[in-house]
């Protein structure tokens, strides 16, 4: 069962789209990446970079033909984070958790 | 502290939800498969016209073990590029049928072509609603599955 669990990572509107999508594949390119949210090549390697080292995205270069192309993907932790945050999204659509409680859960986290 | 409104709640719930959709979109069989399978139905329908009966039938043999190859990699409807592969919740499971269907619907629609010219007196029946159904297949294939999906697959 998913935990709703806000995510201050996941959160800016250009990595959400860029979890989401990784999170309804099993891996991507950066081509596609890059070419489906409208990032530049640097904005998307930052952003990415970003994810894999809070441990939520796997990269790896493999080689087709004479190029190296890079692959994405989302790792379990990176899965489980997406699913809570969209579930905390979901609670305050729904009125279950008020602007109030999320904040005060961040807090929570930040304080353990 | 920032907090999080409903309403930014919903527009962040619909970024996700449209780059879910963006790759869903993704969903379906190379063009080359569709084209392969255009010039199969045309090269059908003229070997049972201008063919020894025994050409024909080894010929839709053949294709039928071919296209079963090639649909046993294809038919999730997970490959139709190269630069990503669809995880198989967002695929789905109904692509396979869905195209099976499809081509049954074809073959009918080929047989009541052919029929329907047959009756009308034209010669090289097999031929024409072979080109006719092939050209569907060739051109539409892509956009028909996708509806079906876009009605059915859900």
């Amino acid at each position: 069962m998913t935990v709703a669990r806000f995510d201050d990572l996941i959160h800016p509107a250009t990595r959400l789209s860029l979890v989401a999508t990784l999170a309804a594949v099993d891996w991507a390119e950066f081509a596609y990446l890059k070419e489906g949210l409208g990032l530049s090549d640097s904005a998307l390697s930052k952003q990415l970079t970003t994810l894999e080292d809070a441990g939520y995205v796997i990269t790896e270069r493999r080689l087709d033909g004479s190029r190296h192309k890079l692959r994405a993907r989302l790792s379990d932790a990176g899965r489980d984070a997406f699913e809570g945050h969209v579930a905390a999204l979901q609670e305050i659509v729904d009125g279950a958790g008020s602007s109030l409680q999320v904040a005060q859960s961040r807090r929570d986290d930040t304080s353990i | 502290m920032e907090r999080i409104t409903t309403d930014q709640a919903q527009a962040a719930l619909d970024r996700a939800t449209a780059a879910r959709g963006r790759v869903a979109a993704e969903v379906g069989l190379p063009r080359g498969y569709w084209w392969g399978l255009a010039a199969g139905w045309v090269v059908l329908g003229a070997l049972g016209d201008v063919g020894p009966s025994w050409l024909a039938t080894t010929a839709t043999v053949a294709f039928g073990v071919g296209h079963s190859v090639v649909a046993t990699r294809l038919l999730d409807g997970r490959r139709r590029t190269a630069k990503l592969q669809v995880s198989a919740a967002v695929a789905g499971h109904r692509t396979a049928p869905i195209v099976v269907g499809m081509l049954l619907v074809l073959v009918a629609l080929t047989v009541g072509i052919a029929l329907a010219l047959h009756a009308d007196g034209a010669r090289h029946v097999g031929t024409w609603s072979g080109l006719f159904v092939g050209a569907i297949v060739g051109f539409g294939g892509p956009e028909i599955l996708r509806v079906l999906r876009a009605r059915l697959g859900r």
